[in-house]
């Protein structure tokens, strides 16, 4: 028997079924209270950028500011005390050398893991693997000391070095369990067609594995970007201090910028990464969901 | 074209042994299918032909010449993959100039050879589609062709209808042996399936655990099976075994089953039988014949039988039932409503009986 939608009485099974939720009040209440915790300094970072160093010090630091204006002095002050500029340079090509070639790397050994037997095949895996496991900061003296006798501390070729090295072993793990799941026939089939091993790593497996390389390629960018300790102890120099390493100069015991400037130069600094995350928002979603990262 | 001789090829995977011991000659131009259980080293065999695994041991001629050592590209093989194996990121088109392109073939020749396959196959609609795009049938056409754009000595088919619906997998099995004939190059095609074996063949190879029990034309096999496997795996629904033994008597052998005698014809199966030789005797269903009840009178039954169920395909009845112990089906070539537990009286073909011997499973043949 059909029921007559003239029938139903919508309204009824609203009321019911809000009835349901309005008694997990409290937990809306907690989930309110815990979120304060993010959102406050957010909201401190928002209106502290558009406040002068003298309206900053005169009220309260989280009382509304009295106009936008002061941001562009703010950010042109911020730019030019921290010389972002430089900074951005590096960082840019850290980033974006560094996590490509590691990226690239990666895939390769990925490749060579999956689809060419070779002896202790596992050994090779699980060594490089460690890398993953290991929390980089044990390799942070021995670094310094090594980069200091070959000489290539404070060199852009020393900080890539680090940067495309450390961040090789996770994309490996993502990749070879991505690779362990593509069809093998496939590249079989690329290699009866005439294909050599290259061809077939570059024509036929690269272009299907788009989306977790974009995907591990923007978390290691990302990485590489915000890294301050490496750059901080490997590239102190001005010539290769990266974004994060120019940012201290707010931090120093001499310093006369105030938390207007800081949070200001701050927002500026994060600004690259988060652009290149909406720019490629697509591919890396489906990056993650593949991969399950 | 091309010959492709096989000479006591193994194959084995650490210590595993996939192929032991192959030996075959594969004429220019023909048909041959690789039919056999799952696991019994088919699949090993075509890669093996393919270049796509080393052969362990043994040696591979194409054209006479020995190729073990040539890699899969240089050898003018071509296959197609049970998975299709497309290249998911490419269109129809380039998937099918993929191996024109590394092969380096000038533009115009490699349009030709694209157009003749895609009028060959009616691919033309989905030129510019990615494999994801396409329904199974039209992805199998496309994995065809991209095999027949190489125009290679050799066709290698892994049962590359196993991923298709009933209707669609006899469709394209006339297909590819339309194609055969009208490109004539030499085809290995490997199945599990007896149908395609026998409908698709001009010799068929039956393996098992990783050899060769027996090869012929289709005919050959199905009447002639090598010995019981061969004619279990052949013919469907496969033969039915009946146990039993010989009785001699001045000269003349019977085979006595449980409850009923057959002659042995001495033109058909020899004279090397003696008293109580372990024997199978084997008939297919359309040697088990159901007698109608009411000429029952003028025919002779050799046994009776109830009727476990039955299958009714319209154009024949399949009878299921067990007599002695040994379950039995019976083709009913004109069919009629059979009720279930109908009693039913039963004639062997004996022209059609076969023979094997009770302990080894060889078939019994006069020499
Ligand atoms: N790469 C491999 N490594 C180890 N054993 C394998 C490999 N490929 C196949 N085999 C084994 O070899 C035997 C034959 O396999 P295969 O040729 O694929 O059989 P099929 O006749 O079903 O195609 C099977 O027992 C299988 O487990
Ligand atoms: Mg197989």
């Amino acid at each position: 028997m059909a029921l007559a939608t003239s029938q139903i009485d919508f309204a009824a099974i609203e009321a019911r079924e809000r009835a349901s939720t309005k008694k997990k009040w409290p937990s809306v209440v907690v989930a309110a209270f815990v979120s304060l915790i993010w959102v406050v300094p957010f909201y401190y970072m928002l209106v502290s950028i558009f406040k002068t160093h003298a309206e900053y010090t005169a009220n309260n630091p989280l009382s509304l500011p009295e106009g936008f204006s002061p941001i562009a002095d703010n950010a042109i002050s911020a730019w030019n005390t921290a010389k972002m500029g430089a900074g951005f340079a590096n960082s840019a090509m850290y980033g974006i050398v560094g996590a490509g070639l590691a990226v690239f790397f990666a895939a390769m050994a990925a490749y060579g893991l999956t689809r060419i037997s070779f002896k202790r095949q596992n050994f090779w895996f699980m060594l490089i693997f460690a890398g993953t496991i290991f929390p980089f900061q044990i390799y942070l003296i021995p670094l310094f000391f090594a980069y200091q006798k070959i000489g290539i501390i404070n060199t852009h070729f020393g900080m890539l070095l680090f940067y495309t090295a450390v961040c090789i072993p996770f994309p490996v793990l993502v990749l070879r369990n991505y690779l362990n799941g593509l069809s093998r026939e496939m590249d079989e089939a690329a290699r009866m067609d005439g294909a050599s091993e290259f061809r077939v790593f570059w024509s036929i497996i690269l272009p299907n594995c788009i989306g977790p390389m974009t995907a591990t390629f923007l978390l290691q960018f990302t990485w590489i970007w915000n890294d301050l300790l490496f750059s901080t102890v490997l590239g102190n120099r001005e010539e290769v201090r990266s974004i994060m390493n120019s940012l201290q100069i707010f931090h120093g015991s001499y310093t006369t910028a105030g938390p207007n400037l800081t949070l200001t130069a701050a927002l500026i600094a994060s600004l690259p990464a988060i652009v290149l995350f909406l720019l490629l928002r697509r591919h890396f979603m489906e990056g993650m969901r593949v991969t399950g990262v | 074209m091309a010959t492709v001789g096989l000479k006591d090829i193994v194959k084995v995977y650490g210590r595993h042994i996939a192929v032991r011991g192959v030996d075959l000659e594969i004429q220019d131009k023909s048909f041959t299918v690789f039919v056999g259980p799952s696991g019994c080293g088919k699949s090993t065999m075509l890669r093996m032909i393919a270049g796509l695994e080393i052969i362990s041991h043994g040696e591979m001629r194409l054209d006479g010449k020995i190729v073990n050592d040539t890699p899969p590209r240089e050898r003018g093989v071509a296959m197609v993959f049970q998975s299709y194996a497309l290249y998911p990121h490419k269109t129809v088109r380039q998937n099918l100039e993929f191996s024109l392109k590394l092969e380096k073939l000038p533009p115009d020749q490699i349009a030709s050879r694209v157009n003749k396959a895609v009028n060959l196959l009616e691919i033309e609609p989905y030129l510019d589609r990615k494999p994801a795009q396409l329904s199974g049938g039209q992805r199998q056409r496309v994995a065809m062709g991209r095999a027949i754009v190489r125009e290679p000595k050799v066709f290698l088919f892994d049962e590359p209808l196993s991923n298709l619906d009933a209707k669609l997998r006899n469709q394209m099995r006339i297909e590819i042996k339309k194609l055969q004939r009208r490109l004539q190059v030499t085809t290995i095609y490997v199945t599990h399936d007896q149908v395609e074996a026998m409908t698709l063949a001009d010799v068929i190879v039956v393996m098992r655990d990783g050899v060769i029990e027996q090869s012929g034309t289709p005919m050959q096999i199905f009447e002639s099976p090598a010995n019981q496997f061969i004619a279990g795996f052949i013919g469907t629904p496969q033969m039915n075994f009946f146990a039993g033994s010989v009785s001699m008597s001045r000269g003349v052998a019977t085979f006595v089953g449980e409850g009923f005698k057959l002659p042995i014809s001495k033109s058909r199966f020899g004279t090397g039988f003696e008293e109580g030789q372990n024997l199978t005797a084997g008939f297919r269903p359309e040697d088990i014949v159901p007698q109608e009840r009411s000429k029952s009178a003028k025919l002779s039954a050799d046994f009776l039988s109830a009727i476990g169920f039955t299958e009714m395909l319209g154009n024949e009845t399949l009878l299921f039932s067990s007599y002695a112990g040994t379950e039995f089906v019976s083709r009913m070539a004109q069919p009629r409503f059979v009720a279930q537990d109908e009693i039913m009286k039963f004639k062997f073909n004996v022209e059609k009986m076969h023979l094997f011997d009770g302990d080894t499973g060889m078939s019994i043949r006069a020499a």
